[in-house]
């Protein structure tokens, strides 16, 4: 729980990666996310995983991503167990349990340093339709709300003699129940409550609703999305070269 | 005392909404949840909307802000005319312009990550272009007093700072006519007052009508220009909220009439003549005071 | 006896925010206490610490001698009933009775007990046409009702009740009203939480003002509330029938405490004004 909030949540945060346009946070994240994948030596991905934290840092957010890395460290640790045990090398164990830390890392810059406003624009921008742009902004615009939601129907339920740490499996997930049903029926509340509220400030008037800011690319925005398209253009050539020879 | 049942209480307003003859029964009920209601709002007014759970009071407002019969198709009779529109075959989009609607649960009508986007909400979904969007967004936060929270996330936000989000992003609209559903049942009564005084500055300052449906009736009589209280579907009492409330018959209602007035009716029922009905408690003492 | 007591308690969020700061004070087997103060004073905060939904930061909580961090929710819970403020966060039985069973299974009540007690609380709480019904068709009064009757199927020694006149309208407040006058009158520990100085006040409950985490004030709410420098601080309301006592030239020895109380005393006081 924590470490997916802890590595997936934007927070508010003054940094020069912050500052960026959106889309250009995109294309760095995009660009480790292939580079992890290309990589074929344990060298090579150490090395991108280092200048991911790089790139965290200079978002002032290395202490964010160095959590995900370490919550993520068990199932690596896993990946690597069962790689090593399937009769892989050593090297080719490490590489992919690497592999997998660099990528949610990678993912995790991203999702730390856009905020849900910046989210929202990169969907308008990329076309996706409306209404499912409007889905996943009140989605995660409702996260907080649902949990708050939870944690107190935990503790209605509680105050009634539940007990959710006692009995065996079977028990544990009928435990569930007062809890899911509560939750769901909330949630059908709220959404039939936001419906009106919608409709009551014209949703669904226009395709095509205009918005109170847009992106625009300065200079340093540009600056970063070339320099950084020519390096990966670099690292990816040197690997094929290196791996060919 | 007057108490009437139709638009003589209007006097000089012009009328901006017209509900006649009104009939409503939701498809999945046995029962009217609005008989035959007939009411005229006067430009301008602030009306309080008071009865008991299941008289009819939120559907009444849905009825006038077109979510009636747009969102929720019944059997409808009669007609609802607002700012000039035949909300029954007007789409929402430009009901939407001319009313507003505030409900009771500040959570569930914020839609955006920031106050000021939305804020902007309506205006988007109305394709206003972003200089125009921009200035509408600065004046309604300056209105509602909410600039400094412009970048503000909602779960950042008190309750009292989310029903003024939720306002000022209905006044960008720059509807005439503002209906408020419950608007402070979940507030603490000092941020209660503070919405109410808000209100009350918006009727004055801008002219915008409005209709706020509230079962703590004190809060909104010093700023209401008249009581129009329901039951069972229809509307039964209609008047200045002083004349409605020294009417003894309110207290048959189930309407929480507050203790003063309460206190004034049972004197008058015993005798006792007062120079004018008292709106607080300290009015009260001082005609007490003055026998 | 005391029930509970609150020892220099302070709660900290993992936020960091504080929610109480050291808070004394002590419940009395029988006594209605009324907690107040604004959204954020700590209300909420300090009943949840008297079933150990929370354990204190710093300081103790003890419920009928235990401390409350040796102990689970769900034993604190047999003595003290809390009674949440919005029922949609607790109802999700098929049936009414399976509802007020739920508890009561929970406590390992014997079938015969948990029969006798779900009728007394759908008789008592006027639910018995409902018995089959789901919870969740219920009106909103009478979901409050339900939750209510849940708590006192299982009989806690305490009845805490979170905002419980919120959203209501007045006929359902007197409905709670008369239910809370047959709680006191079965000797129950009540301690209410509530913004409605109105309902409040007929009451006359020892009152306890909190504003920032702190208690402010603790005793007769007849004397608390006719300080107005001290209500303003927590923002609380005056109640109207309080407000007209202090401004009245003659009064009577202490404030009215219902409309019917005042009216006999003015109308007296002007039968006598009259007879000079």
């Amino acid at each position: 729980m924590y470490w997916l909030s802890g590595g997936f949540v934007f927070r508010r945060v003054v940094s020069p990666f912050h500052n960026l346009d959106p889309r250009v946070k995109l294309l760095v994240s995009l660009e480790f996310f292939v580079l992890s994948l290309l990589a074929h030596t344990v060298a090579a991905i150490v090395l991108i995983l280092l200048a991911i934290l790089v790139v965290a840092a200079v978002a002032k957010s290395l202490r964010r991503i160095g959590r995900t890395i370490a919550f993520s460290g068990l199932f690596a640790a896993f990946i690597f167990a069962v790689n090593f045990l399937f009769g892989l090398g050593l090297l080719d164990a490490i590489l992919y349990s690497v592999r997998f830390l660099a990528i949610i890392s990678s993912t995790s810059v991203f999702f730390v340093t856009t905020s849900p406003d910046e989210l929202e624009q990169i969907m308008k921008w990329m076309r996706v339709p409306r209404d499912i742009v409007f889905a996943f902004v009140t989605a995660i615009r409702f996260i907080p709300v649902v949990m708050l939601d939870a944690f107190q129907i935990m503790d209605a339920q509680k105050s009634r003699g539940l007990e959710f740490e006692k009995g065996n499996i079977v028990r544990r997930v009928r435990n569930m129940v007062p809890i899911l049903i509560p939750l769901v029926v909330n949630s059908v509340i709220r959404s039939g409550e936001l419906a009106e509220a919608m409709e009551s400030r014209a949703y669904g008037s226009t395709p095509k609703p205009t918005s109170l800011y847009g992106m625009r690319m300065r200079w340093h925005d540009t600056a970063v999305a070339l320099v950084s398209l020519l390096l990966v253009l670099v690292v990816a050539l040197y690997i094929y070269h290196f791996v060919s020879f | 005392m007057s108490i009437t049942t139709g638009s003589s209480t209007l006097g000089e307003r012009k009328a901006i909404a017209s509900i006649e003859g009104l009939s409503f029964r939701y498809p999945d009920s046995q029962r009217h949840a609005l008989q035959d209601v007939s009411l005229e709002i006067g430009q301008g007014e602030v009306v309080l909307l008071a009865g008991p759970s299941g008289c009819g009071k939120s559907t009444l407002l849905r009825a006038i802000n077109g979510l009636i019969p747009h969102m929720y198709p019944g059997d409808y009779r009669g007609s609802v005319t607002v700012c000039g529109l035949t909300v029954a075959e007007t789409p929402m989009s430009t009901l939407a312009q001319n009313v507003g609607l505030l409900f009771q649960n500040p959570e569930n009508q914020i839609f955006m990550f920031s106050v000021e986007r939305d804020i902007a909400f309506g205006l988007q979904n109305l394709s206003v272009p972003r200089a125009e969007m921009r200035s509408r967004v600065d004046e309604a936060m300056r209105l509602l007093g909410v600039t400094d929270l412009a970048h503000r996330a909602p779960h950042e936000l008190s309750d009292g700072q989310k029903q003024r989000t939720a306002l000022a992003g209905v006044i960008a609209m720059r509807p005439k006519l503002i209906i408020l559903d419950e608007p402070t049942s979940l507030l603490d009564p000092k941020t209660a007052l503070e919405v109410v005084s808000l209100i009350e500055k918006l009727n004055r300052e801008l002219g915008i009508t409005f209709i706020v449906v509230e079962h703590r009736l004190e809060l909104l009589i010093p700023i209401a220009h008249r009581l129009v209280v329901m039951d069972g579907g229809s509307k039964v009492m209609d008047g200045p909220p002083q004349d409605v409330l020294a009417d003894s018959r309110v207290e048959a209602y189930g309407v929480g009439v507050p203790p003063i007035s309460r206190l004034y009716n049972a004197l008058s029922k015993d005798g006792m003549r007062l120079p004018k009905v008292p709106e607080t408690p300290e009015e009260l003492a001082e005609e007490l005071n003055g026998l | 006896m005391t029930l509970i007591e609150f020892r220099n308690v302070s709660f900290v969020h993992q936020t960091g925010v504080t929610a109480l700061s050291d808070v004394s004070l002590t419940v009395g087997k029988g006594e209605t206490v009324a907690v107040v103060g604004e959204n954020g004073a700590g209300k909420t905060t300090l009943v949840r610490h008297t079933n150990g939904l929370l354990k204190p930061t710093q300081g103790s909580v003890v419920v009928d001698g235990v401390d409350t961090r040796d102990t689970t929710t769900a034993t604190l819970s047999r003595a003290v009933g809390i009674a949440f403020q919005n029922p949609d966060h607790q109802l999700f039985s098929e049936s009414v009775e399976n509802e007020v069973r739920f508890a009561m299974k929970n406590f390992g009540f014997a079938e015969g007990l948990i029969s006798q007690r779900l009728d007394w609380a759908l008789k008592f709480f006027g639910l018995e046409q409902y018995r089959k019904s789901s919870p969740l068709v219920l009106s909103g009064g009478e979901k409050k009702r339900l939750t209510l009757a849940c708590i006192l199927a299982w009989d806690p020694e305490v009845v805490v009740l979170d905002e419980p006149t919120v959203g209501q309208d007045s006929l359902q407040k007197e409905k709670l009203a008369q239910i809370f006058r047959l709680l006191q009158s079965t000797g129950k520990t009540i301690i209410i939480v509530s913004h409605d100085v109105e309902f409040l006040w007929p009451i006359q409950p020892r009152l306890v003002v909190m504003s920032g985490g702190r208690v402010v004030a603790d005793g007769k709410i007849s004397v608390i509330m006719a300080d107005r420098e001290l209500l303003e601080g927590a923002r609380v309301t005056q109640p109207q029938l309080l407000r007209l006592y202090s401004g009245l030239r003659n009064k009577p020895a202490g404030p009215f405490l219902d409309v019917l109380e005042a009216r006999d005393w003015i109308g007296g006081w002007r039968a006598r004004r009259e007879a000079r």
